[in-house]
């Protein structure tokens, strides 16, 4: 399967500040990959670029095989784009606003009431469909903006900090419609919320200052994984013990004094439960999902914020 | 083409669905039908030459109103960056903006046809310099616009926009008046620069296509340029 994006040492100036800085990275077909680092780390500018709204002062990017220079305009047919703090028409209708923007991405007649019809349906748009855009409060605008970046059944929707602005519903269900959309195309989303990246993504590039960190694969693996604090503080006792407790391994001891990453092959519960009956001394267990925080702590360690 | 069709529909809904449009026709007109009345009252003459003149100078100040919007309104709004990242092309965009900029003018102008039809109806005008400066106020407005548009995507700020083409537009319309005091070689080009030396020929009746070719240069060049403006980014 070809990458739906390929970017390739992409680097932006503004002026004499670098605010991207020879970043490479792809995402596949169906992938829902996660751009993460604090604010002005280059999160936007990236997307901008791809979004064809940027120039890259050097490095090339591809959208679905197009050139986002040379091949600008089919580049931009396949991909979707939701800026941030969703910039939109508010003198508009929401279905004026859609068919405007239907009808530049080259629909028109019923195939643009069509998909008009369908993208409405699929935000739950149906009660505010011929109210100004001006007029309807935060998460209504959100998603009208990804309605408008669902128009043509691109290949590639790309979010700008979409949670921005939401209450907390509103970001459960923007979780959800993400999750839905993954399996019909590839999204890339960036937010300074680790949490966040960190529930919806299938892989998370962390960014600081414009250079690209690294990229941690958030696999179902590591929902597999417990924290737990022990009264012992040495690495080798606590291995020699869990030989005895069936389907738990150590994976690694934290740096904090007397916890450790635990991973089991059984039910969460069970897997406490063994833990306790083989003796070791618990003190605390909580559910340990990525190790994406630490890796972000790590990574961004001693950076003024 | 279709997609060109979707961004002029969209910019002359924003122009005519906003009280912009209606109101600065209103105030064109009201000024326009005094100026024409008391005129053709204190001279009797049948001739709009003076109407030509007096349209042109409002157009210096109702034109950067228009187009100060253009981009500078869609560049705050945030909303250039919706538009510029949907699959259509600057030049498109540029283009309708100026198409629809001019929808107003053009509705603005035509409307000052009513002056003919009374000169019409109550004396013998000689429809050759009517012509000719209707003609001269279309190129006038086109060039006007096109300026408008050009500075109006180089900032984010509608006012600024505004001032700095009324000010740009007044400058070319008299820069003349500088070029007897320089040499020879500054004072052709000058003169040649002048909106008010390009335009006077077409309000009395004589047509030149140097003129003709001036203004339409002069507009193609400023949606170049505004096209560039938008792609620097």
């Amino acid at each position: 399967m070809t990458a739906v994006i390929v970017a390739d040492n992409l680097t932006r100036d503004y002026g004499v500040r670098r605010a991207v800085d020879r970043v490479s990275f792809e995402v596949g077909p169906n992938e829902v990959m996660g751009l993460l680092g604090p604010n002005g780390s280059g999160k936007s500018t990236i997307l901008r670029i791809l979004a064809g709204y940027l120039r890259p002062t050097s490095g090339t990017a591809t959208v679905a095989g197009f050139d986002v220079l040379s091949h600008g305009l089919d580049a931009r047919r396949q991909l979707g784009y939701v800026p941030e703090d969703v910039p939109l028409y508010t003198h508009m209708r929401v279905t004026e606003f859609l068919g405007f923007m239907g009808r530049t991405r080259g629909l028109y007649g019923t195939s643009l009431v069509k998909a008009v019809d369908q993208v409405v349906e699929r935000l739950s748009l149906g009660a505010v469909r011929s109210l100004l855009i001006g007029k309807l409060s935060r998460g209504y605008r959100q998603r009208v903006a990804i309605a408008q970046a669902l128009l043509g059944k691109p290949k590639l929707l790309v979010l700008d900090e979409p949670t921005n602005g939401l209450d907390p519903r509103q970001i459960i269900e923007l979780r959800e419609l993400i999750r839905s959309l993954a399996r019909e195309l590839s999204v890339l989303v960036t937010s300074h919320i680790l949490a966040e990246i960190e529930r919806v993504a299938h892989r998370a590039a962390i960014l600081l200052d414009g250079k690209l960190l690294t990229v941690h694969r958030l696999t179902d693996q590591t929902n597999r994984r417990l924290r737990v604090r022990l009264t012992v503080n040495d690495e080798a006792t606590v291995r020699s013990r869990l030989r005895g407790v069936a389907g738990v391994s150590l994976v690694e001891a934290l740096p904090a004094r007397g916890n450790y990453v635990l991973e089991y092959e059984q039910r969460q519960a069970d897997a406490v439960r063994a833990l306790v009956q083989a003796g070791l001394p618990v003190e605390e267990v909580a559910s340990y999902s990525s190790g994406l925080e630490e890796l972000f702590l790590r990574l961004t360690e001693g950076t003024p914020q | 083409m279709k997609t060109f069709a979707a961004l002029l529909d969209k910019e002359i809904c924003a122009l005519f669905y906003s009280p912009i449009a209606y109101i600065v026709i209103a105030v064109f007109l009201v000024l326009m039908g005094y100026s024409f009345t008391m005129t053709l009252f204190l001279t009797k003459y049948a001739t709009l030459v003076h109407i030509f003149f007096q349209s042109a100078g409002l157009l210096f100040l109702i034109v950067p109103v228009i187009t100060m919007r253009a981009f500078a309104e869609e560049r705050k709004a945030g909303t250039l960056e919706l538009l510029l990242t949907a699959p259509v092309r600057e030049s498109q965009v540029v283009l309708a903006k100026y198409l629809a900029s001019m929808s107003v003018v053009f509705a603005m102008i035509a409307l000052t046809g009513c002056y003919a039809i009374v000169l019409a109806i109550f004396g013998t005008p000689d429809w050759g310099p009517i012509y000719s400066g209707y003609l001269g106020l279309a190129l006038l407005a086109s060039t006007l616009v096109s300026l408008g548009l050009l500075i109006s995507a180089l900032t984010s700020n509608q006012i600024v926009a505004a001032v700095i083409t009324i000010g740009v537009s007044f400058l070319l319309w008299m820069i003349d008046t500088l070029a007897s005091v320089l040499p020879d070689m500054l004072e052709r080009i000058l003169i040649s620069l002048s909106l008010l030396a390009r335009f006077t020929p077409f309000a009395t009746g004589a047509m030149y296509t140097s003129d003709l070719g001036f203004f339409v240069s002069a507009t193609l060049l400023a949606l170049f340029l505004s096209m560039r403006a938008l792609a620097r980014r």
